[in-house]
């Protein structure tokens, strides 16, 4: 597993908000250890629903519960604010769920999270998964197994829909990590696929990207330079029509670049097991998950 | 060139006509030409900025010059009639909203200029070439440059040196670097570009057309740029702007099938499945994730209007979206177009509760994917 485990200590900034308390109750059933929330002017109070501690500050929150991870589901705009006081009060992992950032914002708050060392998930993802150990952030629980397989995604249900199709299977998942669909983010592809061949829980790594940008091209040739394990890669967007944003703000072809077809190739070239469907994507891992492994 | 994700490519979005991006440009202090923009020709009459004239079409297509939206004219005569043809045209596919009229600008070169996002880097980046023009793209001589935050101006006069430039002309074009990247970075832009900067003879500098690109997500804290919406979404065909103000994500394909899903990439791979499995995709449609009955019931609405549409592919993996919500859109939608050819994928919160309230329907749930696309496709052939 990567990243988070069932000791780490989050905290929610924007746990009273309506989307806040649901999925603060969410990630409490799932065994994470949400120990405090944190909204400016509610401090005192308690999560909507939940025993958990409300404080104003997040200075405040980690001093007096020793959390280390802050789960961010503030509105855009106050995102920027937010992740800045996370940083500056010692928080080591920032997971942003918050959609609808502006990208000069998202700039200026990953320039911040890399100056201080902080990793940063997201803007506009899932989060991040450990099987049977935590979840944070808006992921549905249930569709998730504890297992050999490493998930990284630029994509929030399409990761659901592979998990799926991966824990029907059998093929259960060591981390999934959600890197979200805006085109200004935190943590890329390289810097997942790094902590997922470092990791001896991680057999196999799944990685789920989709038009727009270079970044699966640039994951291809990151792979075939520093990846040992084996890695199956699915690419959605085939259809997509060029021009046009299909949803999410990084998800356009332009100019004849970003096409699905350009990323799998990329893949292809770099030993990369490409799927068509999310079921082959299970196909594919069984293959391999069969053979010894390589290099 | 760096990965600059369509900014200058034709997009559907909140672009700026040239006359807006111009008085943004005044605002922040970058020279423009006197200009004043007409929507009759008989208001050429009151424009006192000496002949000859350019007109240009106010259009957001691309290609205007080589499409003829831009014409000199040397007396009112010859004005009229040619503003009255000017404002008539449609250029690439965008209607002519009013014409901006300029004094002829002479000038000794053509330089590029602008800001935008670099994804890959993660950070706002400058572009420019000292020999400006129109292909950009395939100029050898472009540099780029990262800006770092925060800004401070010697990072223009380190992207005018690079540049080639010296002297007085090094800090003109520094400084309407650092007015830009200001304006970029305060009204959220996803791109501010000058193309051409015009260069005179006494090395002053002037913005000679420019394109604005508002960020969408923006909108909410830029008042400026709220009102002009409606406006600016003009281009956009009349569902596809629809959904945009209820919030769906909706683009419009050639098929017959009619796909709605939660979520950008699924709503995309389950697409690239119909094509897969010999179908037609008739839209591309992403309710988003958590949407209510109201939301779906909008979405299968919006679908439903489309009259290439003959079978719609509904596919809900229920993460934050409760299956019970999208169960309660389905019943009120089947109760008005009972004949409506449907194909149902629901999975996930509150499956069993959305199962029983759909079990007097006669509409059959399909738990997987790949079965559902592969109903569709099979209805879509044969129904009418």
């Amino acid at each position: 597993m990567i990243l988070v485990n069932k000791s780490t200590k989050v905290i929610v900034q924007g746990a009273t908000g309506k989307m806040g308390s649901n999925h603060t109750k969410r990630m409490l059933a799932y065994g994470t250890q949400v120990v405090a929330g944190v909204t400016p002017g509610r401090g005192g109070e308690k999560v909507p629903g939940t025993e958990v501690p409300v404080f104003d500050t997040v200075k405040e929150a980690v001093e007096k519960t020793g959390a280390t991870v802050s789960v961010i589901f503030v509105p855009p705009y106050g995102v920027l604010d937010a992740g800045c006081e996370a940083i500056d009060a010692g928080i080591s992992l920032l997971v942003v769920i918050t959609e609808g950032m502006v990208p000069q914002d998202t700039a200026k708050l990953v320039d911040m999270a890399r100056a201080k060392g902080v990793k940063m998930v997201g803007p506009n993802c899932p989060g991040v998964i450990t099987p049977g150990e935590t979840l944070l952030g808006i992921l549905p629980g249930m569709i998730f197994k504890k297992g050999p397989v490493g998930m990284v995604s630029r994509s929030g249900t399409l990761t659901y829909e592979i998990a799926l199709a991966l824990s029907d299977a059998d093929h259960g998942q060591s981390t999934c990590v959600g890197i979200g669909g805006d085109p200004v983010k935190g943590m890329d592809y390289p810097e997942v696929l790094t902590m997922f061949n470092n990791d001896p829980d991680t057999e196999v790594i799944v990685l789920i990207g989709e038009i727009g940008g270079t970044a699966e091209e640039d994951a291809a040739a990151f792979v075939k330079q520093n990846i040992k394990k084996p890695v199956v890669c699915y690419i959605a967007g085939q259809t997509a029509p060029p021009g046009k944003r299909m949803g999410h703000a990084g998800a356009i072809i332009s100019g004849g670049k970003g096409t699905a077809q350009s990323k799998m190739q990329a893949m292809k070239d770099a030993g990369i097991e490409v799927a068509l469907t999310p079921r082959e994507v299970a196909e594919k891992v069984a293959k391999l998950r069969a053979q010894p492994a390589r290099k | 060139m760096p990965d600059v994700q369509g900014i200058r490519k034709g997009r559907r979005q909140l672009n700026l006509y040239e006359y807006e991006a111009k008085r943004l440009f005044a605002e922040w202090g970058i020279p423009t030409a006197p200009g004043v923009r007409i929507t009759k020709p008989e208001e050429l009459a009151k424009v006192h900025l000496g002949w000859p004239l350019v007109l240009k079409c106010q259009v957001m297509s691309g290609g205007r010059g080589k499409a003829g939206g831009i014409k000199i004219v040397n007396d009112l005569k010859e004005g009229l009639e040619t503003a009255k043809k000017l404002l008539a045209m449609t250029i690439n596919g965008s209607k002519t909203e009013s014409l901006l009229v300029e004094p002829k600008v002479s000038f000794a070169k053509e330089m590029y200029i602008s800001v935008t996002m670099d994804r890959t880097r993660g950070c706002p980046i400058f572009i420019a070439a000292a020999d400006g023009g129109i292909e950009i793209e395939s100029n050898p001589n472009v540099i780029t440059m990262p800006i770092p935050y925060p800004f401070e101006p010697y990072v223009a006069r380190k992207l005018a040196h690079n540049m080639g430039l010296r002297g007085a002309l090094l800090a003109r074009v520094a400084d309407v670097a650092t007015k830009l990247y200001k304006m970029f970075d305060a009204m959220d832009l996803d791109l501010a570009e000058i193309n051409p900067l015009f260069v005179n003879s006494g090395d002053e500098v002037l913005a000679g057309d420019g394109k604005v690109t508002v960020n969408d997500d923006a909108l909410g804290r830029q008042p400026k740029f709220r009102n002009d919406v409606d406006k600016h979404l003009a281009d956009l065909p009349e569902r596809e702007r629809k959904s945009k103000k209820l919030g769906l994500n909706l683009v419009e394909l050639d098929g017959n099938i009619g796909i709605i899903c939660n979520g950008a990439g699924l709503t995309m791979a389950t697409m690239d499945m119909v094509k897969n499995f010999g179908g037609q995709p008739g839209n591309f449609l992403d309710a988003g994730g958590g949407s209510d009955q109201e939301k779906t019931l909008q979405a299968l609405e919006i679908v439903n209007d489309n009259p290439s549409v003959n079978v719609i592919l509904l596919n809900i993996l229920g993460g934050i979206t409760a299956c019970d919500e999208v169960a309660g859109a389905l019943v009120k939608f089947m109760q008005k177009h009972p004949k409506r050819h449907m194909v149902v994928r629901l999975r996930g919160n509150n499956q069993d509760k959305a199962e029983k309230m759909l079990a007097d329907s006669g509409l059959k749930l399909f738990p997987d994917l790949e079965n559902a696309v592969k109903e569709a496709v099979a209805k879509s052939k044969v129904a009418v």
